[in-house]
């Protein structure tokens, strides 16, 4: 009987905690497979091949679905962007918050920032008791920069941080490279 | 009433439906770790790790048991460094977790004693001495310095509790060890509040999504305070400086400044110029899209793989790491000779520089840009939306 009470109280315990375990199992790494992996992955050539055709098949997809106000099959930047973050983050796999951030913002973009304004605008009214330090301030600052990474202790944050980092440095060098071919044809078959 | 049967009945039928839950969650959880690169992906060096690879297929008891033996078998030789070896430790509960079920408690901290009791000695230093990274582990945390007999019960405890909050089917055992130590058990559940107040203590509103059971087993080192208080808050520092130095090593420009106020100074520029990089560099993609369809077999053929490994041009200066130096040399650096294009990456400088100056300004400095430069129709059309939709994007800013 008594195995059987304890049982059934580690249940709840560990229920709620692998319901909530769950989500965050895939983040659970080791740190130092953590940081050496983020190097590694978003470095590797292969990485940003990959990356660099996923984004131009989505360019493209992405000019035939919206019919474009400009007839001359021109995308906006805006949505280059979106669709250049978006591919960014199905590359992470979704292990990181900002992965899955950026693919949830995607779904429920409106109505989340129109309850954000409307919090924001109550939540400054209000002065906050202590003034913040500089440190945690910054902290703020930066959490706020990276998508999904607001309410997260530092730790975490710094981890996120860093893998963001990496990201965006790939994504800069994919599409500087894009660019740069994009552009460099156009002048090719111009000068001839 | 139905009391008296019942009970017996509950309990065989809870046992059965373990089994086949814990079956389920033993296969699932193995892929999930193998998957989910629970141990080193790219570097996988153990052997034990490589043995995991081989076992995927298996059922998944089966496997995990062959994955334990052979797990067992190279522990003995391999030595300790970081988490991989303690990943390898655990295995073998897992294997024989399966099985206890049916028997009694007391047969896998029996099994995994011989096993890994001479390795945990070992482990419980290492803990010190490297630098923790346990977040990959949900451990137990030391209430209280205790002898290393204590230190050692608890790590066999927190070993086998590991699985605890990612398996289910490892409830019997915990609850089954719990009854020897149920103190610690207790005590270990006692902690869990104060684990979650202090880490609470950054946190805003949300904290249902923050591991609160990161437990951390620790031991005070000499001459330092022994307040549990005092060990968490080493643990954490810790890990912080420990991230902040990788940080360190990503940001350019990071090692002239000391101190996490600077750092993150520089880490809070560094990320916002790659966001306006990548805004830029859409919005510079965007007005070449059309040339998606067309260019496409060039991009295969020759030019890609060169570009590929041109690597970064931004990041190879190394003079005033500001955030408008970052966008001044950019686009020199990949200016097109053609005059077409110039245009287009004329405006798009010139406007960026007016970006670190001030958002207000922007917009009526952009029309005005937009009326002298734009010759053809065509052009002053692309342009004239390429930097509407600029200005939208700093507005929304």
């Amino acid at each position: 009987m008594d195995s059987l009470v304890s049982y059934r109280e580690s249940d709840s315990d560990t229920s709620l905690q692998t319901s909530r375990g769950k989500r965050r199992k895939i983040d659970a790494e080791p740190q130092s497979s953590e940081t050496a992996k983020t190097e590694v992955k978003w470095r590797s050539e292969s990485a940003q091949r990959a990356y660099s055709l996923k984004l131009v098949e989505a360019l493209r997809g992405a000019g035939q679905n919206d019919p474009p106000p400009v007839p001359s099959g021109y995308i906006g930047g805006r949505v280059v962007r979106d669709v250049a973050d978006r591919v960014l983050a199905m590359a992470a796999k979704g292990r990181t918050r900002w992965s899955c951030a950026i693919l949830a913002s995607r779904l429920r973009r409106s109505r989340l920032r129109r309850h954000r304004k409307v919090k924001k605008q109550n939540g400054s009214s209000i002065r906050p008791r202590k003034p913040l330090r500089a440190v945690e301030r910054k902290v703020k600052v930066l959490s706020r920069l990276v998508p999904g990474c607001r309410g997260i202790p530092v730790t975490n944050l710094l981890e996120e941080a860093g893998d963001y980092i990496a990201a965006l440095e790939m994504q800069v060098r994919a599409m500087t490279a894009l660019t740069e071919i994009l552009s460099g044809s156009l002048n090719v078959r111009l000068g001839s | 009433m139905n009391m008296g049967l019942p009970e017996m009945t509950a309990l065989e039928r809870q046992r059965a439906k373990l089994l086949e839950w814990q079956e389920e969650k033993v296969a699932a959880l193995f892929q999930l770790q193998v998957h989910g690169g629970f141990y080193n992906e790219g570097g996988g060096e153990d052997n034990g790790v490589s043995t995991l690879y081989f076992c995927h297929g298996d059922d998944g008891f089966m496997g995990l048991r062959e994955v334990s033996n052979q797990c067992n078998t190279i522990d003995p030789n391999a030595r300790i460094e970081g988490w991989g070896q303690f990943g390898n430790i655990e295995v073998p509960c897992l294997g024989f977790g399966g099985e206890s079920i049916s028997r009694t408690a007391s047969c896998p901290p029996a099994a995994v004693e011989p096993v890994s009791c001479g390795m945990l000695t070992e482990p419980s230093e290492k803990i010190l001495q490297a630098p923790v990274r346990k977040d990959g582990f949900r451990k137990r945390k030391a209430e209280r310095m205790k002898s290393t007999k204590d230190c050692k019960e608890e790590e066999r405890e927190k070993n086998i509790k590991m699985y605890s909050n990612e398996n289910d089917s490892k409830l019997s055992e915990q609850s089954n060890c719990n009854n020897g130590g149920d103190k610690k058990g207790s005590k270990n559940r006692n902690s869990t509040p104060k684990k979650t107040s202090e880490s609470n203590s950054k946190d805003k509103s949300i904290v249902s999504d923050v591991q609160k059971t990161d437990y951390i087993h620790v031991r005070a080192r000499r001459g330092q305070a022994t307040d549990s208080h005092s060990l968490a808050e080493r643990v954490r520092r810790e890990k912080i400086s420990e991230r902040m130095k990788f940080l360190q090593d990503l940001v350019p420009g990071c090692n002239k400044v000391t101190g996490k106020a600077g750092m993150l100074d520089e880490i809070i520029n560094y990320v916002r110029s790659l966001q306006r990089q990548v805004e830029f560099l859409s919005m510079k993609l965007a007005t070449v899209s059309p040339r998606l369809d067309l260019n496409i077999d060039d991009l295969f053929s020759k030019e890609m793989i060169p570009a590929w490994s041109g690597g970064f041009p931004v990041m190879d200066m190394s003079a005033e790491l500001t955030s408008t130096a970052y966008f001044q040399l950019h686009p020199m650096h990949q200016a097109a000779p053609s005059s077409d294009l110039e245009m287009d990456i004329v405006n798009p400088n010139t406007s960026m520089e007016r970006w670190s100056s001030g958002f207000q300004s922007i917009y009526s400095l952009e029309l005005e840009q937009c009326n002298p430069t734009a010759s053809a129709a065509n052009q002053s059309l692309q342009q004239y939306t390429g930097l509407t939709e600029l200005t939208s994007m700093k507005m929304e800013i």
